[in-house]
């Protein structure tokens, strides 16, 4: 037996900052694919573009991180736009298949990839930012850890807003309920289509920023992240904001505990990636449909009781 | 009494019998001298043009060292080129690509050996590229010999056979290790090493050295970009020091997520890859990562490179000649692995496998080139001595400065 002193507190803290990035990774994956019904596998892409451009702005031309985050938003945001207008949208007019418009997605995040790596290079990059450290109790924060941590929680608590309390909401949720009915109650799915699409993939290139900000920037980073991000969306229930939020960090919580798990069992820490795919592998055998589905069967017994 | 036998004295026929018994044994002795050990050798049997293998990186994660190793052999072929090679018969490089990956060193070596035809290979330069062709090498009886692979499993797995190496394996390294933790009195060292070959070579080592001293070894991925579970592992075990073992592309974000992660209080060492100012490189990397190097007062083992002695100083002068540029990394060890492969083959009088092995064991006995001396032992590995080194500061950003010495035979010293 490893003798070991472990941080739980920091542990805790570690899982929030996972989840949270995760969130932001994965939330706009789980909105197009609910609205278009297919798995964008280039939204890793807009993931990784967000870093990039975030340090184009933020260290290259000296805007400082925050203005180069906020970059990094608008550039991922325009680009799955752009994705969406010149790709998605005329397949779908044409009536692609499922398999047509994954396929399309895996081009387009390959040639993303090799374009991003012919302009920026295959070398990683560092942020060069340095973010303030300290110490609450037995836990380590950085000023970056923080930010990261707020902006999930802000996100979340906007989403929830945007999604309850205005008509855009509605008109998001009933587009990705079901579009021809939304289109038929006078919903211009079209302007909800690219709202969400600009929104979905700006957040993604945030995540990115956060990501690359915290380890490093390289080619690689989307893919290497996407894998979980369908986890989280396939956990959470396609479409599912709720289902993502809670996805994110129970999926957050597993990597990191998970590795407490594997220390124990002396096994290497690489297994932990393994975690999120076991979870997902329960998930997709016990209930497909998600947590979106269980929450929502368990209001509707509470409506009907 | 005179008697007389077919009209000769006695005395005649004795001093007769005398003179013939000499020039006989004379005449014995000489016959026997030239017949008795065995049949003369035979004339040189080289061929016309002889082709020696080169497998370096010129593509892959290794890429740009690939042309820098290079000119190491490149300049050993020339100088004896120009000098009428092995007795007027040319040294002829095939240089392959083999970019740090095991399938790819496979191809590379059985082109090698299948097309060129070649019984001596110069590389490959990664512990995992030697491990994935040492078996087929041994089986084609082809002399390999690294310049650059440090795996002690290269010894262990492959002891007393074709493969070879110009560079000490990291059993020294772990042992100066080892003697360094003994130094400083730490009972608790974690060690971090990237998983592969050569990090687990390293980290295994070690752990079979000191395993009194070492509590607990973590390998990571290459590449990943994300090393923070692997540093609250370090945390978990509670360590009086980490020893890193990998490079400057994995560490360097290992480092800047451990300064975040407050481990600077951790006192820490540093493998050979470690003692190089690339992480210092602030434009690139940014300031932490030197910062958690220096903060956590990172000392390190290095190979010695003895830059003063003459031999190093004839090659780095000829190296700057004919290429217009210094020596760069492992350019000296592939000169001197160069060297003793033509050397061998020189012994040999033969382009054969077995005999280019054996005469290479017998000639590297009295060689010692830029890097050193490289008499080799049974398992193919040449002596190596260490340095010991420390990151300092020099104006607004760091340095290593060498503060000790290792050797198999002193132990540690630190310098007063």
């Amino acid at each position: 037996m490893v003798e070991l002193t472990l941080n739980f507190a920091q542990i805790l803290v570690n899982s929030v900052i996972t989840g949270s990035v995760f969130l932001l990774a994965s939330l706009g994956l789980s909105l197009t694919y609910g609205l278009l019904k297919f798995p964008n596998v280039a939204h890793a892409e807009f993931f990784t573009f967000g870093a990039y451009m975030a340090i184009t702005f933020g260290e290259f031309w000296k805007l400082g991180f925050a203005l180069g985050a906020v970059g990094g938003f608008f550039a991922s945001g325009l680009l799955g736009l752009a994705a969406y207008v010149t790709i998605f949208r005329p397949l779908t007019r044409r009536g692609a298949s499922l398999i047509h418009m994954t396929v399309a997605s895996v081009g387009l995040g390959l040639a993303l990839r090799f374009s991003i790596q012919q302009v920026w290079g295959r070398q990683i990059i560092l942020f060069k930012e340095e973010f303030g450290k300290f110490d609450i109790g037995p836990v380590r924060l950085t000023d970056l850890w923080v930010t990261i941590i707020i902006a999930a929680i802000v996100l979340g608590i906007g989403f929830h807003l945007l999604l309850s309390r205005t008509k855009l909401g509605k008109a998001i949720r009933a587009t990705a309920d079901n579009p021809v009915l939304a289109m038929a109650s006078g919903i211009n799915t079209e302007k909800i289509l690219v709202i969400v699409w600009f929104l979905g993939s700006g957040l993604a290139g945030v995540g990115g920023v956060f990501k690359g900000a915290d380890a490093r920037i390289a080619p690689i980073m989307g893919f290497e992240v996407i894998i979980t991000a369908f986890a989280v969306v396939i956990l959470g229930g396609i479409g599912s904001f709720y289902g993502t939020v809670v996805a994110s960090y129970i999926l957050g919580f597993a990597e990191n505990l998970g590795v407490v798990a594997l220390f124990y069992l002396d096994l290497t820490i690489e297994y932990r990636t393994a975690v999120s795919f076991i979870i997902l592998v329960a998930v997709i055998l016990l209930k497909p449909e998600g947590l979106a589905q269980i929450q929502l069967r368990a209001i509707k017994r509470n409506s009907t009781a | 009494m005179n008697r007389k036998i077919l009209g000769i004295s006695t005395n005649a026929a004795a001093g007769l019998a005398v003179v013939l018994l000499i020039v006989g044994a004379a005449v014995g002795y000489y016959v026997g001298l030239s017949a008795a050990p065995a049949p003369p050798p035979p004339p040189p049997m080289l061929p016309d043009v002889i082709k020696i293998g080169v497998m370096q990186p010129f593509s892959g994660p290794l890429g740009s060292l690939g042309p820098e190793i290079t000119r190491g052999a490149k300049l050993a072929a020339y100088l004896v080129n120009q000098t009428g090679g092995i007795g007027g018969r040319m040294i002829q490089l095939v240089i392959e690509d083999s970019p740090a990956d095991a399938a790819k060193a496979v191809d590379a070596a059985k082109k090698l050996v299948e097309v060129d035809g070649v019984k001596v290979i110069i590389g490959p330069a990664t512990s995992r590229e030697v491990l994935a062709i040492a078996k087929y090498v041994n089986d084609r009886q082809v002399v390999l010999i690294s310049d650059s692979a440090t795996s002690p499993r290269i010894s262990t797995d492959f002891p007393d056979d074709y493969v070879f190496r110009s560079v000490g394996s990291d059993a020294g390294q772990a042992a100066a290790v080892a003697a360094l933790l003994e130094l400083k009195g730490y009972t608790r060292a974690v060690v971090v090493v990237v998983a592969d070959d050569y990090g687990l070579g390293i980290g295994n080592k070690l752990k079979q050295i000191a395993p009194t001293r070492v509590a607990g070894l973590i390998a990571f991925d290459s590449g990943k970009g994300d090393y923070r579970a692997e540093l609250q592992q370090v945390q978990a075990l509670n360590p009086d020091v980490i020893f890193y073992a990998g490079f400057v592309q994995d560490l360097n974000v290992m480092f800047k997520q451990a300064l975040a992660l407050g481990l600077e209080k951790i006192p820490t060492i540093g493998a050979e890859g470690l003692k190089t100012t690339d992480f210092f490189n602030a434009a690139q990397y940014g300031r932490e990562v030197g910062d958690y190097m220096f903060k956590s007062g990172m000392i390190g083992i290095g190979t010695h490179i003895a830059t003063d002695t003459l031999a190093y100083k004839h090659f780095a002068e000829q190296h700057k000649k004919v290429f217009g540029v210094d020596p760069g990394l492992f350019a000296d060890t592939t000169f001197d692995a160069t060297m003793l492969a033509i050397g061998a083959i020189a012994r040999a009088g033969v382009y054969e496998g077995p005999a280019v092995r054996k005469a290479l064991i017998d000639v590297s006995q009295t060689y010692a080139g830029p890097s050193g001396p490289k008499n080799l032992d049974i398992n193919g590995d040449p002596p190596q001595d260490y340095d010991v080194w420390a990151v300092v500061q020099k104006q607004d950003t760091y340095d290593i400065a060498i503060i000790g010495f290792w050797s198999a035979g002193g132990g540690i010293k630190l310098n007063p």
